[in-house]
């Protein structure tokens, strides 16, 4: 499986994942599964919305950008395109420092963990690293 | 000729390329499925698990004034509201780890007076019946009691607990332990008696914008998220510092005697 393909995979983690948080928020999911953590106590918290919208949406709206990217990336056609690594790159850096700042949040303010959104900013770390190795194979190929 | 068989290679080479390629694309399609499927499956079976049950009352609920539950000398300097609720297990650890010192340290020092207001949130399957338990203990006197059992108790009792479908029979329990009128606390519990004073108690919370639980006030301050004793600490100081100077010498000994009668009893 190449990177931009396993990256597809990752996407597809993540929005199951922010799926999830944003049905909880818009009130489709009653309860969230939560062993470890307080994720009620995050996900009702005045830090779950930035501007008039869930976090967990911007969340999903982000993953799924990043699946069309590396699902487009893993085609033949563009398998060698270092703009589409660029892209990935720059969202998935993006992506970390906000994780970074939620997580802050979290940990100092709300002072409650949520283990699906701590998820989500590791799964983030680890989209970065592979796009980092992405592009630089890339663009040594090139 | 030669390069006939040059060009036959290169093909079969090709060939044998492409074959692996889409090998490994088929295999990736059918990880990615799997994935997508499962996460679907997870999200489906969650939007269909049984959402929070409303307690149905025949009476007719009145409006009440929120009063919450007073500890404390109601004249203190600092007023501290709690809005809470009791199956939030953000509550059960302030309560259980924090509140403690709050109580010794700030509340019955006479520092301050603190008050517990219901913010039942709608996700929590027995929070409202937790609440119809602490209310129906506060008539015997005994909401404070109560209110340490269920915190300290939620995985007993809570929407995940093997008594989910049940937790009367897990308070009722506790009536019995802290030695209530069982009788009287049990006709109370199954009237709803104080609906509307829970009601009355959220839609304070509502009105002052609480969004999550637990949420303090604490002098002119808001405060959501569970707090460390320190900062705890912290605030009351601060808004004992705002405060107008209350003590003074012809009443400077009712706050003591209030705080100690108040300590464990809860206002109705």
């Amino acid at each position: 499986m190449s990177r931009r393909q396993t990256l597809a995979l990752l996407a597809v983690v993540g929005v199951c994942i922010a799926l999830y948080l944003t049905l909880y928020k818009i009130g489709v999911i009653g309860v969230l599964s939560c062993s470890i953590g307080s994720c009620e106590t995050v996900n009702t918290s005045k830090w779950s919305m930035l501007l008039g919208i869930p976090i967990a949406a911007w969340g999903l709206g982000a993953y799924i950008a990043l699946l069309v990217l590396a699902m487009v990336g893993s085609g033949e056609a563009h398998e060698a395109s270092v703009p589409i690594s660029r892209v990935i790159v720059a969202l998935a850096g993006w992506s970390v420092l906000f994780s970074a700042w939620l997580t802050y949040q979290e940990l100092f303010v709300i002072r409650a963990i949520c283990i699906w959104c701590v998820s989500s900013a590791v799964l983030w770390l680890v989209i970065f690293i592979l796009s980092v190795a992405d592009l630089r194979a890339v663009s040594r190929a090139e | 000729m030669a390069d006939k068989g040059v060009d036959g290679g290169r093909g079969r080479r090709a060939g044998v390329v492409n074959k692996q390629r889409g090998n490994s694309s088929q295999r990736f399609y059918l990880v990615l499925a799997l994935v997508a499927v499962v996460g679907a499956l997870f999200i489906v079976r969650a939007a269909r698990a049984p959402r929070a049950i409303a307690n149905v009352t025949t009476a007719p609920i009145t409006a009440a004034k929120a009063e919450g539950y007073l500890l404390g000398n109601p004249n203190a300097p600092v007023q501290i509201m709690e809005f809470a609720d009791f199956e939030c297990p953000a509550c059960g650890n302030f309560a259980v780890i924090t509140e403690p010192d709050v109580r010794n340290r700030i509340v019955n020092t006479g520092l301050a007076s603190y008050r517990f207001f219901d913010f039942p949130l709608p996700m929590h399957k027995n929070t409202m019946a937790a609440s119809n338990a602490a209310a129906c203990a506060a008539d015997q006197g005994k909401f404070w009691e109560m209110h340490d059992e269920l915190f300290r108790n939620q995985p007993e009792w809570n929407g995940e607990s093997d008594n989910k479908d049940n937790p009367k029979k897990v308070f009722l329990g506790y009536a019995k332990s802290l030695g209530l009128n069982t009788d009287a606390w049990e006709k109370c519990f199954d009237s709803q008696a104080h609906q509307s004073r829970i009601l009355a108690n959220q839609a304070e919370g509502v009105r002052r914008n609480v969004q999550s639980t637990p949420t303090f006030v604490i002098g002119t301050r808001q405060i959501p998220g569970a707090l460390s004793y320190d900062a705890f600490k912290a605030y009351v100081d601060s808004a004992a510092k705002e405060a107008p100077p209350v003590a003074t010498k012809t009443d400077s000994a009712a706050p003591k005697t209030a705080a100690k009668s108040t300590t464990k009893g809860a206002t109705k």
